[in-house]
């Protein structure tokens, strides 16, 4: 086989991984879709209060918020998203929300979660913001002292709940 | 006696690559906020590790030792193992791709390809880590693409930059010192 044949070989490789990756993905979100009630697209975060389902996270809504980043200490990397008080004060309002109010963000696949008060959330000194991953996830990060390194941050995050004093 | 595949002189030189491709991770920055902008500079050591140590396996043990430095440093946010098998598969695809290519780094074009396709290694670890451990569905749809387009420019990028410094190093001479001190 000559070289131009190993070249083209390699570009069709990289094509079926592409359509097996993105085959995989559509078939995910088929089978999420199917489960999920209307109002939980697949990918989408649910938000709780006090145990009830109010509304879900969607990417259709990133456009209404502003963009919020900062620089991490430990590696040095930006992490850029949306703060997770735009996003509350967007689907909820202020009237759900008192500076005693809890704030738990979890990721069941990894169990992890993280209680913050509104106060903190609300602070944005503290750059409590969702950073998109590279896999297409959403990972809660801050600068709060105790939760501003990798270990500490959430993850694949899939539902965020809110409990008043 | 046997002679053995590597020899001490080119395993040191691995471990140096390795090395480097650590100090990379940690010292060199972009303000680039795309996933996989750090391809750039790691794709461009494996290629020239892979042309310094022209053997099949070379660029695996780059992958390996650096997966196994940055799994101790505590690199990476989806823990050890899949750092230790990002790194390690850097190295793995790109070996295959020279193996499928029967080429070395010295082409521009195979040097590309090669970057595209060690970076994608990193992509295709990391997204199968996802399924297994059942992380939850891409919050952005079509963020996956997004991800897989980055992963290839910066490869083929990473690519590039490793031909550009092979071309340098020509050009300075440590070909042709290297093969004194062999």
């Amino acid at each position: 086989m000559d070289q131009k044949k190993r070249i083209l070989l390699a570009g069709a490789i990289m094509i079926v991984i592409l359509g097996i990756v993105l085959g995989v993905d559509f078939l995910q979100r088929q089978q999420a879709a199917a489960q999920a009630p209307a109002d939980m697209p697949p990918g989408s975060i649910p938000i709780f209060v006090d145990g009830g389902f109010v509304a879900s996270f969607v990417p259709d809504d990133l456009s209404q918020l502003p963009a919020a980043s900062f620089v991490d200490a430990e590696e040095g990397k930006t992490q850029d998203g949306w703060l997770l008080c735009d996003v509350l004060l967007f689907y909820l309002g202020e009237d759900n929300l008192q500076d005693q109010s809890q704030v738990t963000v979890s990721s069941s696949t990894r169990e992890k979660s993280k209680t913050l008060t509104w106060a903190e959330v609300e602070n944005k000194e503290n750059n409590v913001l969702f950073d998109l991953a590279g896999r297409g996830t959403l990972k809660l990060v801050s600068t709060i002292p105790g939760f501003d390194i990798r270990d500490s941050w959430i993850q694949d995050v899939d539902k965020i709940e809110i409990t008043s004093p | 006696m046997k002679q053995r595949y590597f020899s001490t002189f080119q395993l040191i030189l691995l471990a140096l690559f390795s090395a480097l491709v650590i100090v990379a991770k940690i010292a060199l920055r972009t303000p680039l906020q795309m996933s996989g902008h750090s391809g750039i500079f790691w794709m461009a050591i494996i290629i020239v590790g892979a042309r310094v140590v022209p053997k099949l396996g070379a660029s695996s043990i780059i992958g390996v030792t650096s997966g196994l430095l940055a799994s101790f440093l505590g690199l990476g946010d989806f823990g050890a193992l899949n750092t230790f098998l990002s790194y390690a598969m850097v190295g793995i695809s790109s070996d295959l791709m020279l193996w499928i290519l029967h080429g070395n780094t010295d082409n521009a074009v195979i040097a590309v390809i090669v970057g595209i396709f060690g970076h994608l290694g990193k992509f295709l670890t990391k997204w199968l880590f996802g399924i297994i451990t059942g992380a939850p569905i891409g919050f952005v749809a079509l963020g996956l693409l997004r991800a897989f387009l980055s992963y290839v420019i910066f490869g083929a990028l990473g690519g590039l930059l490793g031909w550009l410094t092979l071309q340098a190093l020509k050009r300075a001479g440590f070909f042709a010192y290297l093969a004194e001190k062999r």
